[in-house]
């Protein structure tokens, strides 16, 4: 067989293994379908939010969000109030007298937007989106992971992969990369003619990372058995209120009449007209609320994309007028000029159809490039101060410093709202002046005519940045983090490098002291993962004497454990062992591992002094 | 072509009829949706109207203890108890009904209000508990309520409105009663702003 052949089919057999490992456990964790339980309109203990994730296979839909608001309003929490026929029309206010203290996390990250934008403690129902989408994506999901670790914490829903199951799908990366590094093994062999260690860790710790990560992604959750009888209980209030066909047309202020079953009906999908009123994802950037002023109405914005002018610097725009006048002086000046040079070269009906194009051409450039240059002169003189609210901010150019970059915002549109109407055009904002959030009230100078901000002073903060700041207790915070990071952090902390450098332990002098010889330390070098070490060569005749690692984290209890037999060596670190040729001590979480190789070999004896230098230097 | 326009013609009321057919059975099939909603409905309120006659007695008899002079007040609960329990003998939805589950509940009001008299029976856990779990019985008789008034007003729609009317005429659908609260709980809406 073609040895290419053989490598190329070790690798892709044994990450092909591995993806249809991982996918058929993808496939058998998948969450259950419940069958619904009998129609019913008994509701449970279980908040909208859980009650939705049950509803929808353990998916945190849009709808958890709007049910929770909806929830909060027949709590009264909030109220909402429709003042005209329009559902689109429904305000949300707040009720500051409201106890507030029995709020899930989620709950309260919903009250605390609705209060960030409320002015007046009073804010549109449409106005509730977002107006940044790193923001929102942030929000949502800092919300999806409190509705989940609610659920797990009332044993309703569990993470798709348990440690077990992400155990083995680690381990079994760790098979493939060995694979994967063999190969690399025979790759060298065949045509490298010096063994490259480099290339063979190099593999094996790419895929090992890279499979590792993949098994400790996020995958969703899954039912338990509590789960799906309680997702049954709910799939039959679902079909006890989509049996009420008015249910559907229930506008959101009917939580004042319906009370919570509206909220369960918008986290079970069955409010047509609530659902598609109540919007807590990103807004348009289009028609978008301002409340400049102390009202609340709505401002449609203009984002220009084609103006030559928009944006430009002055300097650009005077040259490129220039640039203009001066081509049509020379079509204008010297059009006749190719008849008279080359008149020999072409026919006469040539230039008898050229002259009178460049004579055109000319002086649409001469008038062209005139009026570019006195609206640039007027812009200059003109220029104005406004101060408005920020309705959106948003990067439209950017560009590359050099071809390796990556492209670096240059120009930001900037849409403000000064009171002097509801439509306006946005603002070119260099992105060195972008600063401001949507919602500041800022003041700026700018030319109207390119529409470029010159300066921008921003006069007051808005409190929608404060969004995601978490309002929750430290608890719930572990809580979250536990749901979405557990397996994650056991992954990343069986690859965590240590932080101490094996370099700093101990010196060549103290080696060649206790080796009785000349030595010298080899460089370290850079390895991916969770090891770190460095090895002593004699002087003389370049050989290793000693190989001095270090491990940290998960791997780092590994190697303990692993290593930590013959002579206990009391009163050195938190512990070591001497054991043949090898001593082994344990500090916090780092293990330091010493083998003697070569000509070292006959000087164990040593070895304890050489892990007392070490322990020192670690405790120092 | 004096037959192509015959079957073209036989081809469009064959195809009117078939539209006719589907529609009629789609209505019909919608129809008895809504009525077996309706009964639904009802059957919930039944379930927390007998919850509450079962609570009666205990109550009655806890306010006894405390308060056995109060006979008429008494009286009247036992009484109204038993009305509404005839009552419910006949179809589900009637005014009769209504009206009996309506006179129950303004003598419990009435009962409770005695309470207040008599700080030793308040003090009882007894009739604590009794008293909380009769006002949330009370929170689901008046959502069950307002389920099924909901349900009744979606059937009467399509029962009175053209052209399902027609064929709610066909199956002899009735319009049901509603159910209706007596005197400052009349009414599904109430409005908290």
């Amino acid at each position: 067989m073609d040895p290419r052949v053989l490598e190329i089919a070790l690798v892709v057999g044994a990450v092909g293994l591995w993806a249809a490992c991982y996918a058929a456990l993808f496939l058998v964790t998948r969450p259950a379908s419940p069958r619904p339980g009998p129609a019913t309109q008994e509701l449970g203990t279980e908040s909208p939010a859980v009650a939705s994730l049950l509803a929808n296979r353990w998916a945190v839909t849009e709808d958890a969000v709007e049910a929770t608001l909806l929830d909060l309003a027949a709590r009264r929490h909030v109220e909402l109030r429709q003042p005209a026929a329009d559902p689109m029309q429904t305000t949300v206010h707040l009720r500051p007298e409201a106890d507030q203290s029995g709020l899930t996390a989620y709950e309260r990250r919903v009250l605390d937007r609705v209060g960030a934008l409320a002015v007046g403690g009073v804010v549109p129902v449409t106005a509730l989106t977002f107006r940044d989408d790193k923001q929102a994506k942030r929000w949502t999901k800092q919300v999806r992971v409190e509705i989940v670790a609610e659920a797990r914490t009332k044993g309703l829903s569990q993470r798709r992969f348990g440690k077990t199951a992400v155990g083995l799908l680690v381990a079994a990366a760790g098979v493939v990369a060995t694979v994967v590094a063999a190969a690399a093994i025979h790759y060298n062999q065949r045509v490298v003619e010096e063994d490259e260690a480099g290339l063979v860790i190099f593999a094996f710790f790419f895929t090992f990372i890279a499979l590792s990560a993949i098994a400790g992604r996020y995958p969703g959750e899954r039912d338990t058995l509590d789960g799906r009888v309680v997702a049954a209980r709910w799939l039959g209030v679902r079909d006890w209120l989509r049996g009420h066909e008015e249910f559907a047309d229930l506008p959101p202020a009917a939580a004042t009449v319906w009370d919570r079953y509206l909220a369960y009906g918008a986290a079970l999908g069955v409010t047509r007209v609530a659902s598609s009123v109540l919007d807590l994802g990103m807004g348009s950037r289009r028609l978008v609320w301002s409340s400049y002023g102390g009202t609340w109405y709505r401002v449609r914005v203009r984002y220009p994309r084609f103006w030559p002018k928009y944006g430009r610097k002055a300097f650009d725009l005077i040259t490129r007028a220039l640039l203009s006048i001066g081509l049509g002086l020379v079509l204008v000046l010297y059009g006749t000029k190719p008849r008279q040079i080359l008149s020999d070269a072409a026919p006469a009906r040539w230039f008898d159809t050229f002259e009178p194009l460049a004579r055109i051409a000319g002086i649409a450039l001469l008038a062209y490039g005139g009026y570019k240059l006195l609206r640039a002169v007027i812009d200059l003189a003109t220029e104005r101060t406004i101060t408005g609210e920020v309705l959106w901010v948003q990067v439209w150019r950017t560009a590359r410093k050099d071809d390796d970059a990556r492209p670096e915002p240059v120009l930001h549109y900037l849409a403000v709202d000064d009171g002097a109407g509801d439509r306006t055009t946005a603002w070119a904002l260099p992105s060195e002046l972008a600063f401001c959030n949507d919602g500041d009230t800022v003041t700026l100078r700018v030319r109207r005519w390119t529409r470029r901000v010159l300066t921008l002073k921003v006069n007051e903060r808005s409190k929608r940045g404060d969004f995601t700041e978490s309002t929750v207790d430290h608890e719930s915070e572990d809580l979250v983090a536990t749901t979405l990071g557990s397996t994650m952090r056991a992954v990343t902390g069986v690859l965590r490098a240590p932080d101490v450098s094996p370099a700093t332990l101990l010196t060549a002098e103290e080696v060649g002291h206790a080796l009785g010889m000349a030595v010298r330390m080899q460089d370290e070098v850079p390895v991916p993962g969770p090891f770190r070490m460095v090895t002593f060569h004699t002087v003389e005749r370049n050989k290793q004497v000693l190989l001095l690692q270090l491990a940290g984290g998960r791997m780092g209890a590994w190697a303990w454990r692993s290593n930590s037999r013959g002579t206990p060596l009391p009163g050195i670190g938190d512990g070591a062992f001497a054991n043949g040729d090898r001593a082994t001590l344990r500090f916090g979480e780092t293990t330091v591992v010493l083998t003697l190789l070569g000509k070292g070999k006959g000087h164990r004896q040593h070895l304890p002094w050489l892990l007392t230098q070490a322990a020192g230097r670690m405790s120092a | 072509m004096g037959n192509l326009g015959l079957f073209i013609a036989l081809g469009a009321i064959a195809l009117v009829v078939l539209l006719l057919i589907g529609w009629t059975i789609s209505t019909y099939n919608r129809l008895v949706r809504q009525r077996n909603q309706v009964r639904a409905s009802w059957a919930q309120v039944d379930v927390q109207l007998v919850r509450r006659y079962d609570l009666i007695p205990n109550l009655v008899e806890t306010v006894k203890g405390y308060a056995a002079h109060e006979r008429s007040t008494l009286e009247a609960v036992v009484s109204a108890r038993n009305t509404a329990m005839a009552a419910a003998g006949t179809p589900g939805g009637t005014a009769d009904r209504a009206a009996a589950e309506n006179v129950l509940t303004q003598a419990l009001g009435r009962l409770f209000a005695l309470a207040e008299a008599y700080p030793d029976l308040k003090a009882n856990q007894n009739f604590a508990a009794l008293q909380a779990e009769l006002a949330n019985t009370e929170d689901k008789i008046s959502y069950s309520r307002q389920f099924y008034n909901s349900a009744v007003q979606t059937l009467n729609n399509s029962i009175q409105s053209f052209p399902s009317s027609l064929v709610a005429g066909l199956g002899k659908f009735e319009p049901p009663a509603y159910f209706e609260a007596a005197g400052g709980e009349r009414g599904p809406v109430q409005v908290r702003f």
